[in-house]
């Protein structure tokens, strides 16, 4: 009983210390055990869909800021990870009969393959004509899939996966823990060393090659990280909708995927993920009120885009970076971070203004 | 066997129809510090960069301790032992100024080398403290003022431990005040020894430079550019008594 009152002090001792000193960090605690907890309160069918497609595509912006906030390495085609992780799933659930824990990995791997063969030719490649290249991508592949129908199912897809697991309560714990999980661990690539090496590649290129590392493999590795974290997003998709098909291509989703990013924050991991749970829920709230008023028109997409618009027109960094200014202030001195309100820094106990 | 350190033969480079360096050839040995200079547009910053592999030479060769160079990777060349800072300072201006030199202490080079403790961390704070500005290591890159930036490309290039360095007008818009600063740190520099967790084992170095009378105090050679060509070789009391240099600087009949 002794060690396990040591460990629960420690315990309490960090969140006191560490997490409920700062805004941010408690409205992430407040998050996760909010996520955790609700299906304790509601286990509504609809209700946990939408969430579990939520924490899906959560996965799936985090990876577009992995590879183009943090590498800057413009990605408009990122929807391609998604796509060929789906397929690669489907595949091997429909064709060699693999359980979800064994093709969601392999699937993933086909999204690390997918990015060594994008990041190739598109090494040589920068900012705009990088976007236009990668955009091109997930048509090409489009294409192909149409091509052969007897393998990918032509337009229609592949239907009749396996489920995720049996129950809608346990796929929402699966989901919603692995994009916690995933999220943590794409946090922590970007806070680590190579996470350095990624930040200053955006920055500038060539002054990264004159302190000697070599930025064609760390391009290659972040393509090849963002197409692993994309892929197993896509895996769960397949799984989760018994389909994968060539919606998972578009370039719509492609592009949902910036709008998703964006308006939450790039160069932050955290504001993409924020941004998907913020705009993917809203849309489906704005179609159930919308259905009760049938007369009116098909308005949705228009509120969505005014509301991103101005969005980004006063918060041009995006909502979280935003947010995050306002309730919190960097000491000048240690440049730590503290509550709004404080009037003294509490590492250094410099004067804030 | 005498093998010169660095070897630079027949360095030819053309933009277009513009000859940028032509036929350039020079040995160096390994404890000098030279000094390139020349008029606007002698070829001096191509030259420097032709060496650090950011450009590649059209003809000629470029040997470093033995070793054919030419046209290799930039990061194998900073690796093989020669850096370069950049004359218009090139910053990760959003990174904090320590991130900035982590950068070159994460290179094979800096990681391979230095006392069995490596924090990367430690070695870049060493780093900025002997470029005099880790005071001010957890500010961004943006905030810095002119000659701090140089002193961080210098930090830069020093964390990676070189056996040559190539500078690229280290006293560019700097105060006499930093100039002389500058010109210390650069003979400390050369003289070599520990700086906490680095290892100079005081670099060779080439070095671009407008402001002549600071660049004579520290070098042993001077190298004079014109239109791409090398017009004059010799130690500074050579070449300031050189009539084609002279002509070169002022014009015909300047003085």
């Amino acid at each position: 009983m002794g060690l396990l009152g040591v460990y629960f002090r420690r315990t309490v001792g960090i969140l006191r210390t560490e997490v409920l000193v700062l805004p941010s960090r408690v409205a992430v605690l407040v998050f996760i055990v909010a996520l955790m907890a609700l299906p304790i309160f509601t286990q509504d069918y609809y209700f946990l869909r939408v969430l579990i497609l939520t924490s899906i595509f959560a996965i799936f912006a985090a990876s577009w800021d992995l590879l183009s906030g943090f590498t800057g390495q413009m990605n408009f085609g990122h929807a391609l990870f998604f796509g060929v992780a789906a397929y690669v799933t489907a595949l091997l659930n429909l064709k060699l009969g693999l359980p979800p824990y064994f093709s969601i990995p392999l699937g993933a791997v086909g999204g690390v393959l997918t990015g060594l063969i994008v990041g190739i030719p598109c090494l040589r490649l920068k900012g705009s004509y990088l976007a236009l290249t990668t955009l091109a991508f997930p048509i090409i592949l489009t294409g192909i899939v149409f091509a052969i129908p007897s393998i990918t199912g032509g337009e229609l897809g592949l239907a009749g996966l396996s489920r995720l697991t049996g129950s809608r309560v346990m796929d929402y714990y699966l989901t919603s823990g692995l994009m916690l999980i995933l999220g943590f661990t794409m946090w922590k690539i970007t806070d680590s060393k190579t996470g350095i090496i990624l930040h200053a590649i955006r920055e500038d290129e060539l002054a990264v090659r004159t302190a000697g590392v070599n930025t064609t493999r760390y391009k290659l590795l972040a393509f090849c990280m963002s197409g692993f974290f994309a892929g197993v997003a896509g895996g769960l998709y397949a799984h989760f909708m018994r389909l994968a098909g060539p919606s998972g291509l578009e370039v719509g989703l492609s592009f949902q995927v910036i709008i998703w990013a964006v308006f939450g924050g790039m160069v932050t991991i955290y504001g993409p993920i924020a941004g998907v749970f913020i705009l993917y829920p809203l849309m489906e709230i704005l179609r159930i009120v919308l259905d009760q008023f049938p007369s009116l028109p098909e308005i949705r997409m228009f509120i969505f885009a005014a509301l991103v618009l101005l969005t980004l027109l006063f918060m041009p960094e995006g909502l979280i970076p935003w947010v995050r200014d306002k309730i919190e202030t960097e000491c000048p001195r240690c440049k730590v971070r503290n509550v709004f309100s404080r009037q003294r820094c509490r590492i250094c106990d410099a004067a804030l203004d | 066997m005498a093998q010169p350190f660095l070897e630079i033969s027949g360095l030819h480079k053309d933009f277009g129809g513009l000859t940028a360096t032509n036929e350039v050839s020079f040995n160096m040995s390994r404890d000098e510090i030279v000094g390139l200079i020349g008029p606007n547009g002698a070829g001096k910053t191509t030259l420097v960069r032709l060496i650090s592999g950011i450009l590649r030479p059209d003809r000629g060769k470029i040997r470093f301790k033995g070793k054919n160079i030419t046209g290799k990777k930039t990061w194998d060349i900073v690796n093989m032992g020669i850096a370069c800072t950049f004359q218009n300072m090139r910053p990760f201006r959003r990174l904090p100024i320590i991130a900035n030199v982590m950068v070159s202490c994460l290179s094979p080079r800096a990681m391979k080398r230095g006392e069995w403790v490596k924090k990367v961390e430690a070695k870049a704070m060493d780093a900025l403290e002997f470029a005099g500005i880790s005071d001010m290591a957890l500010e961004k890159a943006s905030t810095l003022s002119q000659g701090d930036l140089k002193r961080l490309e210098v930090a830069r290039a020093v964390a990676t431990e070189p056996e040559l360095l190539l500078l690229d007008e280290p006293f560019g818009g700097l105060s006499p005040a930093e100039t002389d600063l500058m010109a210390k740190s650069i003979a400390r520099l050369h003289k070599g020894g520990r700086f906490g967790r680095l290892h100079s084992e005081g670099p060779a170095m080439i070095i671009i430079e407008h402001k002549l009378a600071q660049l004579m105090k520290i070098v042993d050679r001077i190298i004079v550019l014109d239109f791409g060509t090398i017009i004059a070789d010799g130690t500074p009391e050579q070449i300031v008594a050189n009539p084609e240099v002279i002509e070169a600087y002022l014009g015909e009949g300047g003085v």
